[in-house]
């Protein structure tokens, strides 16, 4: 028996011993890219998760795109388009040389079926289906045109109609259920890439697209392979081995963890803004914050420039309201409020927030000033602000709990407004920036205006702007709402913060563009 | 005997649906719901709202919201009238709240019981993927990491208990004693990532490959080095897993050997002439294995549900992470094929750890060792 | 020998390694009950405007809910002349947060390093022993009286009663015990309480087990039959008679207990689901010290450390226990 063991041992490191040293050889025209999470499907209709959207933004592509440096839009699957006056129809000319990956024609029928897709209530899209609500109808005019007409004139519709998530009809349109359909595991697209494989928990591969249409756009990377991994500590680990050649950075990451000088032989690190601001939003509805000196108060007593030098290590932009600061409609005239916990107090008191009842803590009409600050679980970032802004609120006579919960019970607390105060994130619109959803009094009752903000002015600022085409005008409007909102203070801004990323070095023509860096271009020689 | 089993058999499947009745009203309970999580989905909420409509029928295509049959809304009429009187109809009271929130959730219940009769567990409402999909990717990964685990440490364990036994209160047995209660003690956690900082990193010793279960291209490879690869990925996973187990059961051998050290015949062995290792092989040891055959049994269900952590920090794609996240996405319909899973695999451990029991040892009278 | 506190103790006493983990377990329960005086920005002694105060008393539980010296709520003793002051042993409180003194490695002003946002370690790790400790006293104490009373039924009255509470059990032990905790944790509010309560509901069906067990094995033994035939009340049987003679093993599984309990706290915490911050508990400071482990090994070492400690006390403790306690092992 012993003996047997013993043997059996020795064969498994003897297997051991043959297989180690075998090396997978690297090839280099293989992308080893890294997506934190497993998407759920790459059904582009039903997938809701970022890394999907990045993945399929490699298989399909889209009527039209934003050009990198201009950020116009220029041609992509539709050749040309074409704005009716009053601004309800778009026109879509599609270029008569594209085909979906299984070889077949693509045509206007998918794109019909895409937008009948999108109103079906038995499709799962409700997230992509309130962008097109506007929508009233689509025709086919002939099988390369297609037109939308919208209910009323908005500026973002053509963007809007430009991203549309295309479908192919064929692959779709059979017995299966449009949810489950198995072309969610293995989508077949019309771009630049094709799928390959799918491992649960491993990785999601693809490779060029041969048949490319757009010959001259053709990327020089040939394989992408995305591999899951959803521990960032891991990740880095395994991109200092090799294992990554393209992967995010975080904060301390990116100071502290890779300066070694054989990071950087192998590695180049690039950092851009992202479209990302982080915010503490004070729900208005509640004794503590409808006064809006309070609210400046808390602004003053947010240690933001603190909080973005030494945990963030100055890898962003304190921000004052909801717009890009690096986009057109920020308004740059006005300055953050500094931290300044002196200033807060004398706003505190102007509004009547003083310590009556001797017991260290401000109080007003037998309120006593006390609130719980609701933040995400899991994520650093919350808990270092919620720990030290709990600090420094003591100091001024406030008392703040602090509960962290789980992500799902976290939404749905926003969903019925059942919190104090809340630190999250918005992930702005893009180029085309619109805060309707968030700002709009219409929006406070079930919308994402959870904080209840509501002023008439903002309110009608906000309408005027969604039918103003002219961009100038509407960079006038965003900023006299901006100012608004910086009078106000609904929300304490904290900063926008950057995009991280190091790639290897072996890759050329990498270029940093507004929009962030686009694998596509990219070359192995200089 | 036979009627034993006959009772314990027939108690089998009604203890079963118990367990699923808790787990799914429990699971109800939770707060957050699938449809709410997915829409704002992780990286901070989309700047779209999400209308009062539209999620309703999300609602619905979910089967989250069922409509209930016209016999148990006139029911819910009904008592609201007894409890709130008449004009209640204003704002909802509260009864008829909680009766409509039973009501779905017993319901739905139902639904997925009728399900289950098919054995269907449904699709995940995370990917729409059908769950027993899922759950065939991750068994087998759980199942092997454990089987290994399992056999390391019953294979190190039992003769370092036997001996420690054999040699009580000496050097041995002392020395065992104190590392095992050392390794126990090491967060598993902590362990796994200093695991992977020194011997996968490659900042210090880059032996073994940092998570995962396979290199990549490693498909190409004849299979001797695949199989290889794999174990080679294995091996930071399981020492992880491992090492704190051994504790527990060289204790437990430890106790049962002394303990058969003193049962009458080995003693008379003793007295015969026969020296202490050969009693102790001979006769304590092979009396000792029952008991430590039966405590595989409750060792079973920790096969399925794997370790949340391990394959957390290795990246495993096993069945504690596919539990985890279930729980976090309230990807209901996989947490009760988990759920329903493990249970089942539980009782019949138990069940089997019962009767084995008695099976080698004629004197356990069944009838009280019931449980 | 008759089963008493005092001789158990007595002959713990004796053995050389159940000795040593008494005084350690002693020793962390003294720093568990003294952390908010051992570490603390809040002066003991200070003399404020002519004024004697002992400010630190603002801070010691109970007296933290009397409000005493509302004066000094919002003094920032820093400022103050330090002579005037008497600071605790280590002068920062957990959640003094430096931003200046970013992941320091150890040094005489922190003895044990800083962490990623310049708050004092070993200030922490103390704090964090009232929180490990109590996680580990308290959900045990749930348990185990949970798992006495039921097993303590289910053995004494047997039959259905047996009948329906060992299929409770068996349920509970079927019941995905990770699953329940996170929803208790997500019904109910994240506290530290709630923890605790949710790793008592799940925990206690060893204990019943074990209790059940004993009760079968000791109901008919003959001083039950004598007790009985003296007429005692059942109450009196199970309480007085039945109880005492099977507190042994539970005893020392409670001893174990505690020490997984404190590592299920520690792993609760990994996942994101422990106490909230900024309240230190051992598992968050390990879990939070993962992402630097290339650059402040101090971060995960010594909190590490505390959890190992005091986990290998409460196991060779439970060994020892079970060494004085199991009759059977005594003969040799």
């Amino acid at each position: 028996m012993k003996r047997f063991l013993l043997k059996s041992l020795s064969l498994i490191f003897l297997v051991n011993l043959l297989a180690c040293p075998a090396p997978v050889k690297q090839d280099p025209y293989t992308l080893n890219y890294h997506i934190g999470a497993e998407p759920d499907t790459l059904n582009r209709l039903t997938s809701t998760d970022a890394y999907s959207s990045t993945i399929n933004s490699y298989i399909f592509d889209s009527l039209l795109e934003r050009d990198n440096k201009t950020l116009d839009w220029i041609p992509k699957l539709a050749h040309s388009w074409e704005i009716s006056e009053d601004k309800l129809q778009y026109t879509f000319w599609l270029r008569e040389d594209v085909y979906w990956h299984d070889g077949k024609k693509f045509t206007a029928d998918d794109v019909i079926y895409t937008f009948e897709k999108i109103q079906d209530p038995k499709v799962n899209t409700p997230h992509t289906r309130v962008y097109y609500q506007d929508v009233d109808r689509v025709e086919k005019i002939d099988d390369f045109t297609v037109r939308f007409t919208y209910k009323k004139p908005y500026f973002k519709a053509l963007g809007i109609l430009a991203g549309i998530p295309i479908v192919p009809k064929h692959i779709f349109e059979t017995d299966q259920d449009f949810n489950n359909h198995t072309a969610g595991r293995k989508p077949i697209g019309n771009g630049p890439y094709r799928f390959v494989e799918w491992k649960t928990g491993k990785h999601i591969v693809l490779v060029r697209n041969e048949d490319y249409w757009d010959t001259d756009h053709l990327p020089e990377i040939k394989k992408i392979v995305f591999k899951i991994i959803a521990d960032d500590t891991l990740a880095l680990k395994k991109l200092k081995k090799g294992e990554l050649d393209y992967a995010g950075l975080t904060p301390i990451a990116w100071e502290k963890q890779t300066n070694s000088e054989k990071f950087n032989r192998d590695f180049v690190k690039h950092k851009y803004y992202s479209m990302v601001y982080r915010y503490i939003g004070w729900n208005l509805r509640k004794p503590f914050f409808s006064d809006k000196r309070v609210r400046q108060a808390l602004t003053h007593l947010t240690n933001r420039q603190g909080i973005l030098e030494k945990l963030e290590f100055g890898l962003g932009k304190i921000t004052t309201g909801p717009l890009w600061p690096l986009g057109d409609f920020y308004n740059h005239q006005l300055k953050p409020r500094e931290f300044n916990i002196k200033k807060a107090i004398e706003l505190l008191e102007e509004a009547g927030w003083v310590d009556s009842n001797g017991n260290g803590i401000r109080d007003k009409d037998g309120v006593e000033f006390e609130f719980t600050f609701l933040i995400p679980s899991g994520r650093d970032f919350y808990e270092k602000l919620a720990t030290i802004l709990k600090k420094d609120l003591e100091k001024a006579g406030i008392s703040m709990k602090i509960e962290n919960m789980e992500w799902s019970i976290f939404v749905q607390k926003l969903h019925t407004r059942e919190f104090d105060a809340v630190s999250l994130a918005w992930s702005g619109g893009g180029f085309d920036e619109d805060p309707y959803q968030i700002w709009h009094s219409s929006q406070a009752e079930s919308g994402s205006n959870f904080i209840g903000f509501k002023n008439p002015e903002a309110d009608y600022l906000l309408e005027v702007a969604r039918t103003t085409f002219n961009k100038e005008e509407r960079v006038g409007l965003y900023r006299l709402f901006h100012e608004i909102i910086y009078e106000e203070q609904p929300y304490t801004f904290l900063y926008t913060g950057m995009s991280l990323v190091a790639r290897h070095r072996r890759f050329h023509n990498v270029h940093v563009y507004k929009g962030g860096l686009d694998i596509r271009e990219w070359t192995l020689e200089e | 005997m036979g009627t034993y089993i006959l009772k314990r058999l027939m108690i089998f499947p009604v203890t079963l649906f118990g367990i699923t009745l808790i787990t799914f009203f429990v699971m109800k309970l939770a707060p957050g719901n699938p449809v709410a999580t997915k829409m704002q989905a992780a990286q901070g909420l989309q700047s779209e709202a999400l209308s009062g409509e539209v999620y309703e029928q999300t609602l619905k295509l979910y089967g989250l919201k069922v409509d209930l049959p016209k016999s148990y809304e006139n029911f819910i009429a009904w008592s609201t009238k007894i409890i709130h009187g008449r004009d209640s109809k204003e704002s909802p009271p509260f009864t008829r709240k909680a009766l409509y929130e039973i009501g779905q959730a017993t319901f739905q219940y139902i639904t997925w019981l009728k399900g289950l009769a098919q054995l269907n567990f449904g699709s995940s409402l995370k990917d729409f993927r059908p769950v027993w999909d899922k759950i065939k990717e991750a068994l087998p990964i759980t199942l092997i990491l454990n089987l290994i685990s399992l056999f390391i440490v019953y294979f190190v364990s039992i003769p370092m208990g036997a001996y420690s036994a054999l040699k009580r209160g000496g050097l041995w047995d002392q020395t065992t004693m104190i590392l095992m209660f050392f390794l126990y003690s090491l967060p598993s956690f902590w362990i796994a990532t200093l695991l992977l900082v020194y011997f996968a990193e490659g900042d210090f010793l880059g032996w073994f490959p940092l998570g995962g279960l396979t290199s990549d291209g490693a498909e190409v490879l004849p299979w001797f080095q695949q199989l290889g690869d794999f174990l080679w990925h294995l091996v930071l996973p399981v020492i992880a897993m491992v090492y704190g187990s051994f504790a527990f059961l060289s204790r437990f051998s430890r106790s049962v050997v002394l303990e058969s050290l003193h049962e009458d015949f080995v003693r008379t062995a003793r007295a015969k002439g026969l020296n202490k290792s050969a009693a102790l092989w001979k006769h304590a040891f092979r009396h000792s294995l029952i008991p430590l055959i039966t405590i595989m049994g409750t060792l079973l269900p920790a096969l399925l549900g794997g370790s949340v952590i391990i394959e957390q920090i290795f990246n495993i794609p096993g069945m504690g992470r596919l539990a985890f996240e279930s729980v976090l996405a309230r990807d209901y319909p996989t947490i009760m094929a988990i759920a329903t899973l493990s249970a089942f695999l539980t009782l019949v451990s138990l069940l089997l750890s019962d009767l084995s029991y008695a099976w080698v040892d004629p004197r356990v009278k069944l009838e009280q060792k019931s449980l | 020998m008759k089963l008493s506190f005092r001789n158990i103790l007595k002959s713990l006493w004796q053995r050389k390694l159940p000795r040593l983990s008494l005084i350690l377990l002693g020793l962390l329960g003294l720093m568990a009950i003294n952390a908010s005086w051992l570490a603390s920005s809040t002066p003991l002694y200070a003399v404020y405007q002519d004024k004697t105060y002992f400010p630190i008393l603002r801070e010691i539980w109970p007296l933290n809910h009397l409000d005493l010296y509302p004066e000094l709520q919002s003094i920032e003793w820093n400022n103050l002349d330090k002579k005037s002051l008497i600071l605790p042993l280590i002068p920062y409180s957990p959640d003094d947060y430096d931003l200046d003194a970013i992941l320091e490695a150890p040094s005489l002003k922190h003895p044990l390093g800083t962490d990623d946002q310049g708050r004092d370690l070993l200030s922490r790790i103390i704090h964090g022993s009232k929180i490990s400790l109590s996680v580990g006293f308290i959900a045990v104490g749930i348990y185990v009286s949970i798992g006495l009373l039921l097993g303590a039924l289910a053995g004494y009255f047997g039959g259905k009663t047996d009948f329906l509470l060992s299929r409770l059990i068996e349920i509970v032990i079927c019941f995905p015990t990770f699953f329940l905790i996170l929803t208790l944790v997500g019904v109910l509010e994240r506290s530290l309480f709630y923890i605790m309560l949710a790793i008592g509901l799940t925990g206690w069906t060893g204990i019943a087990r074990l209790v059940r067990g004993e009760f079968l094995k000791l109901k008919n033994q003959d001083f039950m039959t004598a007790a009985r035939t003296l007429g005692l009340s059942d109450t009196r049987l199970i309480f007085y008679h039945l109880l005492p003679n099977s507190l042994a093993p539970v005893l020392v599984s409670a001893t174990f207990g505690m020490a997984s309990a404190i590592l299920i706290e520690s792993s609760l915490s990994f996942l994101g689901f422990g106490v909230p911050p900024p309240t230190p508990s051992w598992g968050q400071l390990l879990s939070s010290a993962r992402g630097f482990m290339d650059m402040a090994w101090w971060l995960a070492l010594f909190p590490g450390l505390a959890i190992f400690l005091s986990i290998t006390t409460l196991n060779l403790l439970g060994e020892g226990l079970r060494d004085v306690l199991d009759p059977k092992l005594k003969r040799v």
